[in-house]
């Protein structure tokens, strides 16, 4: 009934009724706001004029076709793995292998390219997400067979095969002679790189000028629809949410768990691969571990889905806002706003916002229990 | 059997009355345990018992009356309170951790010799084996929780009282999770406990057991104190007629169903129980071969009190249990075990007794609720793609005649306890079954849905529909049924027509005493 | 292979064992309390930039200023993972998603690089290292001379450390407590244990341990301050509890196999052999996944599994 904090008296109340409409509405604006002035304290302590940090970060990200442009590159794999992230959790399978998941979709799309990407791009393009998709999602199945049919938890298992794809990553490039290596000449074997993919199989931009959207982008909001389609209005994403709510009613419905359960890891690894089909398809056209491992897009993708509450649709939102502010971090690289602020806003922005989901789930009272006093 | 109290009174409750909104738990409620006996305390779900054993160990506070300890006025505020007291509750759910051993399990939040760091492992486990061996309770004081039998955890529990000065033992439904064995060792124990000066309250619904460990009896029924019995040395017939009678007195005669406008049509096949054997959760055996039939048309009430085998039998034949031996047949076609959706194809429809626990998906609204044993048929379907319009539609038939608050979009969740029992019986009966499998149908709904589910019952009934009626609440299975099957100990003791049927013939039954052939 | 090379690799693998080992030794704690906190490598940096920032910018003797630069180190990292208990055990908001956060906000585009360049650390060497003992002089005795009496003081803390959580979760009433809270929190809670009071504590010691094995980085391996220096310890360590059953001396044994191994992957190809160095880093992982198949069911589960109650927040009301 009542959780007592060490010395402060608040007191969270279970909500039995429906959260009241103008809650759900405020928590977020209010833990944006909550964000916003943390993040401006710290730049305050950092010694930075808030104003001008702001400033450049809305002028690398939001204030220009270009600025634009460059905000949904970073966007990209966000969507995409933010969407992995959210079709699991929302059905409370916490699949953290996103990572991972990418890795093994960019080595696939990126040796499918490599085979058959001259003959085009009308073929390469959807060779590359198919192939993606197949490797993330057999990837993911090792930790959604271990889960359903072992019990053996799904968060610690997908993390490991997250370090298990990226050292494979690691051997492709640099420590073997595969396929996907660029073996040719010297140069090669002083700085080791993969082999660049045709110039075919190169992911088409949308749009003109100063302005383009990547294909991975279009690819992700397609997806995103999809999701909240399958979610919300098909019989199998009903039957997953009635087993997420419900293990016991799913059972009594004669609802097959486990193999729901493996569907949905299978679908979040395939989602995730995608991201890395369109680093290779859309950006670097070359197998780049570094490029791939640094920049933390699968567990990046997790806050984009926590931030977007696990709705597709909004992940869209969450993964332009994060998109932005990763943007103005590489490409601000001055002292008004240095990349280190990058993650500092990001998890202030979690974090408040993860904090606020507790008032719609309970009503949160400060003051002593008013104490039962017996007749 | 019983031995000689010392006629102290250890804690009592006098004039205790607990209101919550809209209801009466307990209503002016006497109650006195004496030092050294056992006092079993009877009553069906609701009546109350839970609400005075949650008031004696300070989980609730009283609207009005006192509660003393050892003759003194005592106001407790949490089971620490009641704890310093000496009154502790073994709950039918122990609270053990599995991966601690008994020893660490029975130390936890206590010192043995004030030492507040050091944990001194040797001399915990002497200490349990000690007791362990005083109360004739044998356990392994160096094993882990997780390896010990359902009744050697239950011992467990009951050394964490004892250790900790326990003077006064509540133990909540003891013997449901216990083989007969088990139940066996644990009477000896109580009797163990109870001769050492202890006082023990045994909640209990099985009367035999009740008859065989205590000294007195007390009954709850709709939160009043019936009475207070004493058992002599013998406990004789006389005393189970009385208690039989005192559990299931019948006051109030309402609603009783027109059986006379059906005509007694020659039995067409309904529902066919060939031997039926279940087990539980935890291994043991709660069903012990069943026969029985009923006829389309026809309502068989399943009597007895609660934990019974009632729940296994009831999810069992509804295909969500899986069957350990036996047949099913449903309209003459035999049903496979453990498969909910094959009971469905042959027309089963079940409404268990654990609405919200199985039935209902709290966080899906109701119109989806609605389709959830129909989902499949494309009816509501456009390829994978769910027609929206048509689940809506589906509800607003369905729900047509139930007058419910909210519409097909409000959560489940969000529904009152009769409102989501209406949505349970609108969704099974609208497939218009063959069989109708209905558990508790009533168990805490107001008069006024309680009206609407026995209407809807009979209806079905008259429909042609072989109802099977699981309730304790032995008015309304003789108000609604043809026949009364009587559950005890996992067996159906005997089968009486409800039609003139002998209150007392039915309490000796649901005692575990099997009718003669 | 000849016996010095050996000796070398066990000592190397000591050596660079004992960061992962601490820090997961404080991971140890937290999911021992049921609180599971994937933010170790942010932790881990952040008490790697405010240890070297302290051994840069503080003067007096060596021997002082390391003291205070560890210590500095643990208090930034418990500070961080204050967030962590404070999101997870009062506001009861998935465990997985907060640590997540607390890595990012604090890892190597987050709050560790920006203390660094507000300090500017960046490219400065420090001023302060913690050299290997010799111990007992007993540096050159053969076999265990350069074994286990030569390794900065971190590697001797570290046993130390070891030894006093083995003796506290086994042999005291707090550690009984504290494993109670971990399995079943509500029977602990009915028995009087403070279930937030335990989480809280020790989340906090887990964040304190993290960051002196963060500080190991930049004040005995390397003594400059790069942004994420720690490359991916913290993670290891998550394995490294799982792989030693939750258990003190099994985190221990496990990280310096862990450092051996990668040790020997590395000279190993150095000395051309075929082996991808790859295969002995991955090692740990592909461990850890069979353990987990292994322990998550049927009797190893009782034995050797995750604390039940680990990652599910609790509230008396169940929610």
């Amino acid at each position: 009934m009542s959780a007592i904090l060490p010395a402060i008296p608040i007191r969270l109340e279970k909500r039995t009724e429906r959260t009241p409409s103008w809650v759900q509405a405020a928590t977020p604006v209010g833990a944006f706001l909550f964000a916003f002035v943390i993040v401006t304290v710290i730049l305050l302590a950092g010694g930075h004029n808030p104003l001008q940090s702001y400033n450049a970060m809305l002028q690398a990200s939001v204030t220009s076709t270009s600025a634009i442009s460059q905000t949904l590159v970073s966007a990209t794999p966000l969507l995409l793995t933010g969407l992995a992230a959210a079709v699991a959790f929302r059905m409370g399978i916490w699949n953290i292998g996103g990572e991972g998941q990418l890795y093994i979709g960019a080595i696939c799309a990126s040796g499918v390219a490599l085979a058959i990407g001259a003959h085009g791009i009308g073929l390469a393009l959807p060779a590359m997400i198919l192939a993606a998709m197949v490797g993330g999602a057999l990837w993911a199945a090792i930790p959604g067979l271990l889960r359903a049919y072992l019990n053996a938890n799904e968060i610690l298992t997908s993390l490991m095969l997250n370090y298990t794809a990226g050292l494979l990553l690691d051997w492709l490039i640099n420590d073997s002679n595969s396929y996907w290596r660029d073996t040719s000449g010297a140069s090669a074997y002083l700085v080791a790189h993969g082999k660049t993919i045709p110039g075919a199989a190169n992911w088409p931009a949308i749009g003109g000028g100063n302005f383009s959207v990547p294909f991975g982008f279009l690819v992700g909001l397609v997806l995103a629809a999809l999701l909240f389609v399958l979610v919300r209005h098909t019989w199998l994403g009903y039957q997953l949410r009635v087993t997420a709510d419900n293990p016991g009613v799913g059972r009594y419905a004669g609802m097959a768990s486990k193999r729901n359960f493996v569907i949905v890891m299978l679908l979040s690894g395939a989602i995730a691969a995608i991201a890395g089909a369109s680093q290779v398809g859309d950006f670097t056209h070359i197998l780049d571990p570094t490029g791939l491992q640094s920049p933390q897009y699968g567990y990046t993708g997790i806050v984009v889905a926590a931030l977007g509450r696990y709705n597709p649709l909004a992940v869209v939102i969450s993964a332009l806002l994060l998109g932005a502010i990763t943007n103005a971090g590489i490409n601000v690289q001055s002292a008004t706003f240095p990349q280190s602020l990058t993650g500092v806003i990001e998890g202030i922005i979690l974090f408040c916002v993860l904090g606020s989901e507790i008032f719609s789930r309970y009503r949160v009272r400060v003051g002593a229990e008013k104490a039962t006093v017996a007749a | 059997m019983p031995n000689e109290p010392d006629r102290r009174v250890a804690l009592a409750a006098y004039a205790v009355t607990k209101r919550f909104p809209g209801v009466v738990a307990n209503d002016n409620v006497d109650f006195e345990v004496l030092g050294g006996e056992v006092h079993a305390l009877l009553g069906e779900n609701g009546s109350g018992k839970t609400t005075l054993c949650k008031m004696l160990t300070g989980m609730y506070q009283p609207t009005a009356g006192r509660i003393e300890v050892d003759g003194k006025s005592v106001v407790m505020h949490s089971p620490a309170d009641a704890h310093h007291n000496g009154i502790f509750m073994v709950h039918q759910h122990f609270s053990l951790v599995e991966r601690l051993t008994v020893a660490e399990n029975v130390m936890l939040g206590w010192s043995l010799d004030g030492s507040r760091i050091r944990f001194k492992r040797r001399k915990a486990e002497q200490e349990v084996a000690r007791l362990a061996e005083q109360y004739e309770m044998p356990v392994d004081a160096g094993k882990m929780i997780g390896d010990l039998s359902i009744g050697e955890r239950q011992r467990v529990e009951i050394l964490k009282a004892l250790c900790r000065g326990a003077r006064v033992l509540i133990l909540d439904e003891p013997t449901t999770v216990l083989t007969p064995q088990e139940a066996e060792r644990l009477f000896a124990s109580v009797r163990g406990l109870a001769k050492a000066g202890n006082s023990v309250i045994f909640i209990s619904h099985k009367l035999h057991e009740v008859l065989a460990v205590s000294d007195r009896v007390s009954v709850l029924r709709r939160g009043v104190m019936t009475g207070t019995v004493e058992l002599g040395d013998h406990a004789a017939a006389v005393d189970r007629k009385e208690l039989a009678r005192m559990m299931v007195g019948r006051e109030i005669e309402l609603g009783r169903r027109q059986r006379a406008a059906r005509a007694q049509e020659a039995a067409t096949a309904g529902l066919e129980i060939k031997e039926l054997v279940v087990h539980n959760d935890l291994g043991t055996l709660a069903v012990d071969r069943i026969n029985l039939n009923v006829a389309a048309g026809e309502v068989l009430g399943v009597a007895g009190v609660a934990g019974n085998g009632q729940r296994e039998f009831a999810e069992a034949i509804a295909g969500v249990r899986p069957r350990s031996g036996g047949e099913v047949f449903v309209g003459g076609t035999p049903v496979r075990s453990g498969r909910p959706l094959a009971a469905l194809a042959a027309g089963m429809a079940f409404v268990p007794e654990d609405r919200m626990g199985i039935g209902l998906a709290s966080g899906i609204d109701v119109a989806e609720n609605l389709v959830l044993k129909s989902f499949r048929t494309g009816a509501f379907s456009r390829g994978p793609l769910i027609r929206r319009g048509r689940v809506v539609d589906n509800a607003n038939t369905l729900l047509s005649g139930y007058e419910l608050r909210g519409g097909p979009s409000s959560l489940v969740g969000q529904l009152s306890g009769g409102n989501a029992q209406k949505v349970l019986l609108a969704r099974e009966m609208a497939s218009q079954p063959k069989v109708l499998v209905i558990a508790a149908p009533t168990r805490g709904l107001d008069v006024g849905v309680t009206e609407t589910v026995r209407k809807l019952i009979a209806e079905a009934a008259d429909s042609g529909t072989a109802v099977v009626m699981i309730s304790e609440d032995l008015d309304e299975v003789l108000d609604l049924a043809d026949r009364v099957a009587v559950m005890s100990g996992g067996r159906i003791t005997g089968i009486v027509d409800a039609e003139g049927a002998d209150v007392e013939e039915i309490g000796l039954l649901m005692m575990g005493q099997e009718q003669a052939a | 292979m000849n016996r010095g090379l050996v000796i070398q690799l066990i000592a190397t693998g000591i050596f660079y064992g004992t960061p992962m080992a601490i820090a997961a030794l404080g991971e140890l704690l937290a999911e021992r309390s049921g609180v599971l906190n994937l933010g170790v490598e942010g932790m881990m940096l952040m008490g790697a930039v405010v240890a070297f920032w302290v051994s840069r910018d503080v003067s007096g003797p060596n021997g002082l200023v390391l003291i205070i630069a560890v210590l500095a180190g643990a208090a930034a990292a418990a500070a961080v993972s204050l967030i962590h208990a404070f999101m997870t055990i009062t506001l009861r908001a998935n465990q997985v998603v907060s640590g997540l956060a607390l890595t990012i906000f604090a890892g190597a585009t987050g709050l560790s690089s920006y203390v660094g360049d507000l300090a500017n650390l960046g490219g400065n060497p420090g001023r302060h290292i913690m050299n290997a003992i010799n111990v007992f002089g007993l540096k050159d005795v053969p076999i265990l001379g350069p074994i286990i009496f030569n390794q900065p003081a971190l590697v001797y803390i570290s046993w130390v450390i070891a030894f006093a959580i083995y003796w506290y979760v086994n042999k005291t009433r707090q550690g009984l407590h504290l494993r109670a809270v971990g399995e079943n929190p509500e029977a602990a809670d009915a028995m009087g244990v403070s279930v937030t009071r335990y989480r809280y504590a020790h989340v906090l010691i887990g964040g304190a341990l993290a960051g002196v094995g963060g500080s190991f980085y930049t004040l005995v391996i390397s003594s400059e301050w790069t942004d994420g220096i720690t490359s991916g310890a913290g993670w290891i360590a998550l394995a490294l509890v799982i792989l030693a059953f939750w258990r003190p001396a099994g985190v221990i044994a496990g990280a310096y196999l862990f450092g051996v191994v990668s040790a020997l992957g590395a000279n190993l190809s150095a000395r051309g052999v075929q082996l991808p160095p790859e295969v002995f880093s991955a090692l740990p992982y592909v461990l850890t996944i069979a353990v987990l198949a292994i322990v998550s069911s049927g009797w190893g589960r009782g034995r050797f599994g995750a604390p039940a109650a680990l990652g599910v927040p609790y509230a008396r009301d169940g929610g």
